[in-house]
């Protein structure tokens, strides 16, 4: 074993980075059951926390959290039937009916186990690609960076579910706000209109925190019903029968092999995962009039997929700095705070840090096992607590956040103004995500292309000569096309509207 | 609730003592210490050090507050508009000459006032370990003899790095292409032969140096370096060029003399601690403190050079 894993270990398993990775995923499971809460939101709210506290425990802190949030979501989809996170949607699909026939202790023990399955699964892919892969990516040139964070972005696409255009648009606009500030290359003003604050560009955790927070905490206080559903709160024996092990074997292996390669690609992401593997789960079982009414196997294989994501998507956020999904994105955020920027470089110059991230995301598993099954009872009773509570602290800690992020007041502002941008947006069902992407992927694209064509000295073939560009520009091809096609295939298959027919 | 009245009470009326009295002792309360870079690099690394060395000596805290952006400009505007107190200093570096000199303050570095050097460290001429050159004769040779195409990275354009690879390349005579390729992306251009060379601060450097990653073949400073006594500098090599990266404090404008006195000298103190000297050795920088008078005539004499440099390469902006 290299000293750079034995160091990871030793980093990941100290006392207090042990406590944290413990904390984090209790914080993170409570987090994933609130319905209204996603992953994003807890992240970003812990964040501002994590800037006072040492690099090796922030991340704990956070890898916990995220760990943690992709299991709580399970809770209130099995009791509720409302998913607490997008990831956990498809197991609500046998979750409920399984809990409405009194079987809830049974259904979240299966979510419970297949999520630790998922983790470690995706545990053993993240120790044994990563590193291979940051090796690989090291000789990538910045033409190459251009072709791959362009890839990159053509992810946009799917993540654009609703319309094509508004997806686009989204992005544009990300695009548009990465220009402000000095750019990249020459350090000239762009936008800045004589403001020194703006000369740094605007910082996108500040965008993020009023994006993803402002719009939640917003439409929770419209929702003024805001009672609490009845929840059966009394469960019986939670640890999982041998029978549900052997009948879930062939569900999770497929959940957790989809999960881990979903992640891998950028843009995917839990919900997908878990939906592709409940499919595939249901289409290849010898009984499947049963999924939909309760069926172990429809629990296990979304549950084990959406675990399995966590370890995939580090993947690409370790080894090339791009992140795959919302929540890899601000945790490259916090990484850049310590002075961490994850890429290829990472596994040559903090190699002891590199893995210490992993093996505290092996941590995170282990305790998100040991905690869910233990503390469940508890947690259940938090899906009770009173929204009057929990929204305030959530708008003084986005202010916190945005504040304490470069010790700015002028980045609350930013915040708030990018809480009515998402507002508007929500208004107009545009999605965030192609904004939020194009905020973190702007600056790599502009700048890999400006200084590509400065070694080239102008000459545009650079992008052409080189075989790894020319796969990643194929690739994007590829990518926008399929969209496109399914974008074609969902507008056939509906009926025209209205508006369509009438001249 | 009595006691919460009481203490509001008690609260105000010592606010009204404390404004009553003039002008207290410095230092009163504690005092920010503003770093112009985000946390985690080597400014912030060492600067929160000496902050704390400084806060032991003084008596109170000294805050440390990363204000990144625009190179330094956000924090090098902050320092300048603050109170003349001596609670705000800034933790300046080469960033105060460069910053100033593209245009993105409408100031020049003499409108703060400065308390002293720290430390300084050299920005090497490094190629990758295998590199077919031994010596820097040898890349010039080689770079004379294609104009134009050897390349050589650098941390962004303006920075201090940009700054000494023009002024290094000019002075041989030498033609390349500048890679702006970031703090993150200098080191990874030079080992994947994106790039044939770069200059980097010399704590940039070390590690992959020691490895037999890189290979340094000139330092472009005044005295060769204790970290890599074999190096030649520049001017031993034949090119009268030096342009170091420096850090020191400033603080606001008409600070009185006697509080940039005392944390001249506390500065002093800080930097000769053996924790500051220990984490110099780690790293690679050189702890050299001066005192105002001398930090400001080497300010002077690095503006003029920074400005020829910016001027030759087309970036001189001043407001």
């Amino acid at each position: 074993m290299s000293p750079d894993v034995l160091a990871g270990i030793a980093q990941a398993s100290g006392f207090f980075v042990l406590l944290t990775t413990a904390v984090g995923v209790f914080i993170g499971l409570t987090v994933g059951m609130i319905p209204g809460m996603t992953i994003s939101t807890g992240i970003i709210v812990l964040l501002p926390v994590t800037f006072v506290l040492p690099a090796d425990i922030s991340i704990a802190l956070l890898l916990g959290l995220y760990v943690g949030g992709m299991t709580g979501g399970s809770f209130s989809a099995v009791l509720l039937n409302i998913p607490g996170t997008p990831s956990a949607s498809a197991t609500a699909l046998d979750g409920y009916p399984l809990s409405v026939n009194g079987e809830a202790g049974r259904a979240l023990g299966i979510a419970i186990t297949s999520s630790f399955i998922g983790g470690i699964i995706s545990f053993l892919c993240l120790l044994f690609i990563a590193p291979l892969l940051a090796e690989v990516a090291l000789s990538f040139r910045t033409e190459d960076m251009f072709a791959l964070v362009f890839f990159g972005l053509t992810i946009i696409c799917s993540f654009a579910s609703q319309s094509l255009v508004k997806g686009l648009l989204s992005g544009v606009i990300g695009l548009a706000i990465v220009t402000i500030g000095q750019d990249p290359v020459m350090g000239t003003q762009r936008f800045t209109f004589g403001e020194v604050n703006l000369i740094g560009g605007i910082h996108f955790l500040t965008a993020m925190i009023g994006l993803f927070a402002i719009p939640q905490l917003v439409s929770n206080l419209a929702d003024a019903a805001g009672g609490t559903a009845r929840i059966q709160t009394k469960l019986k024996s939670v640890l999982p029968h041998l029978r549900d092990l052997k009948a879930i074997r062939v569900p999770v292996t497929i959940g957790s092999l989809t999960g881990a390669f979903l992640g891998i690609l950028p843009g995917a992401g839990g919900p997908i995962a878990a939906f592709i593997s409940y499919d595939y789960t249901r289409r290849i079982s010898k009984h499947r009039e049963e999924f939909g009414k309760g069926a172990v196997e429809g629990v296990a294989a979304p549950e084990s997929a959406n675990n399995a994501v966590t370890g995939g998507a580090l993947i690409p956020m370790m080894t090339l700095g791009i992140p795959g999904d919302p929540v890899t994105a601000i945790l490259i955020g916090a990484l850049i705070i310590h002075g961490l920027a994850p890429g290829p470089l990472m596994f040559t110059e903090r190699g002891d840090f590199a893995f210490g991230l992993i093996f505290s995301f092996f941590w995170a598993n282990i305790f998100n096992f040991i905690i869910a099954l233990t503390a469940l009872r508890v947690l259940v009773k938090l899906l009770a607590a009173p929204r009057s509570l929990l929204m305030p602290t959530v708008a003084v800690l986005c202010v916190i956040g945005s504040f304490a992020l470069r010790n700015n007041f002028f980045d609350v502002y930013v915040m708030l103004f990018f809480g009515l941008v998402g507002l508007a947006m929500r208004w107009l069902d545009m999605p965030v995500v192609p904004l939020l992407l194009a905020l973190v992927l702007g600056v790599p694209l502009e700048e890999n292309l400006r200084v590509a064509l400065t070694s080239s000295q102008g000459d545009i073939s650079i992008f052409f000569s080189s075989p790894i560009a020319l796969t990643f520009l194929a690739l994007s091809a590829l990518s926008i096309i399929w969209s496109l096609r399914a974008a074609w295939l969902r507008q056939r298959a509906s009926p025209p509207s209205p508006k369509e027919s009438s001249p | 609730m009595n006691t919460f009245r009481t203490l509001i009470a008690g609260a105000a009326a010592l606010g009204l003592a404390a404004s009553a009295t003039p002008a207290q002792a410095f230092p009163d309360g504690p005092v920010e210490f503003v770093i112009p870079f985000g946390a985690g690099g080597g400014a912030d690394i060492e600067g929160r050090l000496l902050a704390k060395k400084m806060g032991e000596i003084l008596g109170v805290p000294f805050t440390p507050v990363n204000r990144p952006g625009g190179g330094g400009a956000v924090t090098y505007t902050y320092i300048k508009n603050s109170k003349p107190d001596g609670q705000t200093v800034g933790w300046n570096s080469t960033s105060i000459l460069t910053t100033t000199n593209l245009g993105n303050t409408d100031f020049a570095y003499d409108a703060m006032d400065h308390v002293g050097r720290v430390e300084f460290q050299p920005q090497p001429f490094a190629v990758k370990g295998d590199a077919k050159w031994n010596t820097f004769a040898e890349f010039v040779a080689d770079c004379k003899a294609a104009q134009g195409t050897l390349k050589v990275a650098n941390s962004g354009t303006g920075s201090s790095t940009h700054a000494g690879a023009i002024q290094l390349m000019d002075a041989a005579g030498c033609k390349v292409v500048h890679l702006p390729k970031g703090i993150k992306g200098r080191n990874k251009s030079v080992l994947n032969g994106e790039a044939d060379a770069m200059i980097a601060p010399l704590t940039g450097a070390v590690r992959l140096t020691k490895a037999g990653k890189l290979k340094i073949l000139l330092m472009p400073t005044a005295e060769r370096s204790p970290v890599f006594p074999d190096v030649p500098t520049a001017r031993e090599a034949g090119y009268d060029v030096a342009l170091d990266l420096f850090r020191g404090l400033s603080v606001a404008p008409n600070t009185p003399a006697d509080i940039k006195a005392k944390l001249a000298d506390a500065m002093a103190k800080a930097a000769n601690s053996p924790e500051f000297k220990k984490l110099a050795a780690t790293k690679g920088f050189t702890v050299a403190p001066l005192d105002h008078k001398a930090f400001e005539a080497m300010l002077a004499a690095e503006n003029t050079k920074v400005r020829a440099i910016f001027a030759s390469a087309g970036l001189l902006k001043t407001k």
